[in-house]
């Protein structure tokens, strides 16, 4: 079955990029718009350098935003999830801020942050933060109540509560969190450089669009892909290896 | 009563809870006193306070009034150089194995990783558990998981163990070996055990007094004796007699318990 | 209780912003005492007169963006979950998308369609597709297959079982799909809508930010929070219809 499952794909995506570039040397599809892959692999080889640079540059303020998601995704979930009146109060409204889409004040942050990376790293983290910060709250509020009473009745201090038990029970929602916060926060950058930005990726691949460099703006759009998938998969590679416990 | 000195005094003890149906009285002005290295077990229907009162002992449960004594001193909370609770469920944590959850009391006391690691290391034999060391509870029986809760509070050494219906959740077959095996514990180490059950059966194979407790609001209905010596056959005349009294003890409450139908 | 500590925290955003918006520059923020004004202009049509021609033609976008998403998810989901091997091959491959932040599409579908709601309608299509295709997918694994073969013990023939035991046994997850793709196609109109266009509800936002007329830009800010708003309470409530049914 998993041989025939890994034939199926790999014949699928021959065949899809065969019928495309046949259909591109036939002239079914205006090049201009739909240009072929070997014209897209000509066009990578051409901007490669300035296009892995402009990847850096993006992924530079994405890790930058994605450390800031984590730490306080996970510190500010841990707090409010663990006390009652803070969670019942805030819950709504972190949910609400969660669900807006966050384009809406966009403008607004480049109005007051200007251009350049400053608006891409903070667009970057609210992002990526509200998806962390929803599901660590949701599982320090549904840790095994057994557990905290255990602790507590082993003389657990609050600090001990936190770091011995809270913690390393909420480390899959994190781990949950992370997969997901991370393609957040490279949204939220990209969307920055394609809106406002001089930089980076987005800048590039809404340069090329504008100038209809069509060869070249595929060749960004599947690196940028490519590089997100690699990352994705990685941390579910961590992932598995983190939570080995859970069988 | 017993001639070795008291450790446990529970003196007039009343205790309430706030519900939305309004106030419910779980205990009301209870009396207990259990002296050392006895195995005196708490038996009653459901609903009767057995566990708010283990609770008070271990403290994790707050007292409205009344006193409780451990060692001669006020409880005021947790304290785990004098008390250990095994709870009904097991209450691993599952990221640990099972060494790591035997260490875990003495983690918290900041007792140094090699020491604590020979404590736990040394405990897996009699626990029955010494191939398991580096096994997560996903990996473990009922009666296994159960046997590492119990380790665990074994490990902090205290004088005095609580025990919630540890074996509540297992098996009769699992549920009688591991009452034999406690007993082999409890006689090693000569340490006081306050033991909640709902089974006759375990509470008189197991106990020197049994506490029967009314339908709640919880009282001291009446403490038995059990004088026999270990290990005890269900079948003996002596035991078969205890067991018809205790029950007829407990019949009344339960049916009570049960708002007076059947 | 909490609520009204919730109304509290409300009030107090509120009260700073107040604050806050008044100390600074005008430019860059204002207070929601200006606000109001500015929403009454927007709402008598004396800011910002073609505001109902660019609601219509943003709620046309989503429409037609979402109507496509629906029929599309829903004819590829049942395509892939009914054969097994076909299934296994492209799940995977759909999910490997799914890692892709969405945005990185858009600059292509901004050259491929241009300006205009062409592009916003591709982007809408391409966001509300992945959920309902995935919802489709998810139902038709929670069906018990057990059911299936009953009926078919008892002589249904493949419409029928299609009809009676799957579409009720994976109605749940799938009403559920469809409403994460209704947000889904909203936003990403309107975030091509911001990031590029002449006409709709972003063209205007653009514009209110682009001559610095930020309290204009918060009026309609809000009015189309209410837009988002309301699709999403209307979508919540076909669900829970539709949740009371399948019980």
């Amino acid at each position: 079955m998993t041989l025939r499952v890994r034939a199926l794909q790999l014949a699928s995506i021959l065949a899809a990029l065969g019928a495309w570039e046949g259909a591109a040397r036939a002239g079914w599809v205006d090049p201009l718009f739909v240009p072929a892959p070997t014209a897209v692999a000509i066009a990578f080889a051409r901007i490669g350098g300035a296009a892995l640079a402009a990847l850096a540059d993006t992924l530079g303020k994405t890790a930058v935003a994605y450390v800031l998601s984590v730490v306080l995704g996970v510190a500010a979930g841990l707090v409010v999830g663990s006390v009652r009146l803070l969670r019942e109060v805030l819950n709504p409204f972190v949910i609400a801020l969660y669900g807006i889409p966050k384009i809406l004040v966009l403008p607004w942050i480049v109005l007051v942050l200007g251009f350049g990376a400053a608006p891409a790293i903070f667009y970057g983290t609210i992002h990526g933060l509200f998806p962390i910060l929803v599901l660590v709250m949701g599982a320090v509020r549904d840790v095994d109540r057994t557990l905290v009473t255990v602790a507590r009745s082993y003389g657990a201090t609050t600090w001990q509560l936190y770091w011995k038990v809270l913690l390393p029970a909420i480390v899959p929602s994190v781990l949950a969190g992370m997969r997901l916060g991370l393609v957040f926060c490279l949204l939220g950058v990209l969307v920055v450089e394609m809106f406002a930005g001089v930089r980076g990726m987005g800048y590039v691949m809404s340069a090329f669009a504008n100038g209809f460099q069509a060869p070249e703006l595929f060749a960004a759009t599947a690196l940028v892909s490519a590089a997100s998938i690699a990352i994705v998969l990685a941390l579910d590679h961590l992932n598995e290896k983190l939570s080995h416990w859970r069988g | 009563m017993t001639a070795s000195p008291r450790i446990i005094a529970i003196e007039n003890v009343t205790k309430r809870y706030l519900t939305s149906s309004g106030p419910v009285e779980a205990l009301h002005e209870v009396s207990l006193a259990v002296g050392e290295g006895e195995f005196c077990t708490l038996i009653g229907p459901s609903g009767c306070g057995k566990s708010t009162l283990l609770g008070m002992l271990g403290g994790l449960v707050p007292l409205d009034s009344g006193r409780v004594l451990v060692d001669g001193q006020p409880v005021t909370g947790p304290d785990p150089r004098r008390v250990a609770t095994v709870f009904q469920d097991a209450g691993l944590f599952p990221w640990r194995t099972t060494l790591e959850n035997v260490e875990f009391g003495l983690e918290l006391q900041g007792v140094p990783a090699e020491r604590r690691r020979g404590v736990a290391t040394e405990l897996l034999g009699p626990l029955g558990l010494r191939g398991f060391a580096g096994k997560y509870p996903r990996e473990l029986s009922g009666g296994m998981k159960q046997r590492v809760a119990i380790g665990r509070a074994l490990a902090i050494d205290t004088k005095i163990l609580l025990m919630d219906e540890p074996f509540g959740a297992l098996d009769e077959q699992t549920r009688l070996l591991m009452g034999e095996w406690l007993l082999d514990i409890w006689r090693r180490t000569k340490k006081t055990v306050i033991f909640v059950t709902h089974s006759l059966q375990e509470a008189l194979l197991l106990s020197t007094r049994i506490a029967v407790m009314t339908a709640r609001p919880g009282r001291i209905k009446s403490v038995l004796e059990v004088g026999m010596d270990y290990p005890r056959l269900m079948e003996s005349g002596e035991l078969v007699a205890l067991r018809a009294k205790l029950w007829s003890e407990i019949r009344e409450e339960s049916l009570r318990a049960m708002g007076g139908r059947l | 209780m909490t609520v009204l500590v919730r109304l509290a925290l409300l009030a107090a955003v509120l009260a700073v912003w107040e604050v806050a918006g008044r100390a600074a520059n005008p430019l860059m923020a204002v207070p929601p005492s200006a606000v109001l004004p500015a929403l009454r202009e927007l709402l008598l049509l004396r800011s910002y007169p073609d505001l109902p021609a660019s609601l219509l033609l943003t709620l046309r976008e989503i429409a037609l963006a979402y109507g496509l998403a629906v029929a599309a998810g829903l004819a590829c989901g049942f395509a892939l979950g009914m054969n097994r091997l076909v299934g296994r091959a492209y799940g995977p491959m759909l999910a490997a998308l799914y890692a892709v932040p969405a945005v990185v599409w858009y600059p292509s579908l901004m050259l491929f369609f241009g300006l205009d709601a062409a592009s916003k309608i591709a982007f809408g299509f391409l966001l509300g597709f992945f959920p309902v295709t995935l919802a489709v997918l998810a139902g038709i694994r929670q069906v018990n297959p057990q059911l299936v073969t009953v009926a078919r013990a008892y002589g249904a023939g493949p419409v029928r079982v299609f009809a009676s035991v799957m579409v009720p046994a994976m109605l749940f997850t799938l009403v559920g799909g469809l409403r994460t793709g209704l947000a889904l196609s909203v936003i990403g109109v309107i975030v091509g809508e911001i990031l590029g266009s002449k006409r709709g509800m972003g063209a205007l936002i653009n514009h209110a930010y682009g001559l610095l007329r930020t309290a204009d830009y918060v009026a309609l800010v809000l009015m189309t929070l209410v837009l988002i708003v309301g699709s999403d309470a209307l979508a919540s409530l076909v669900e829970r219809r539709a949740r009371k049914w399948s019980e």
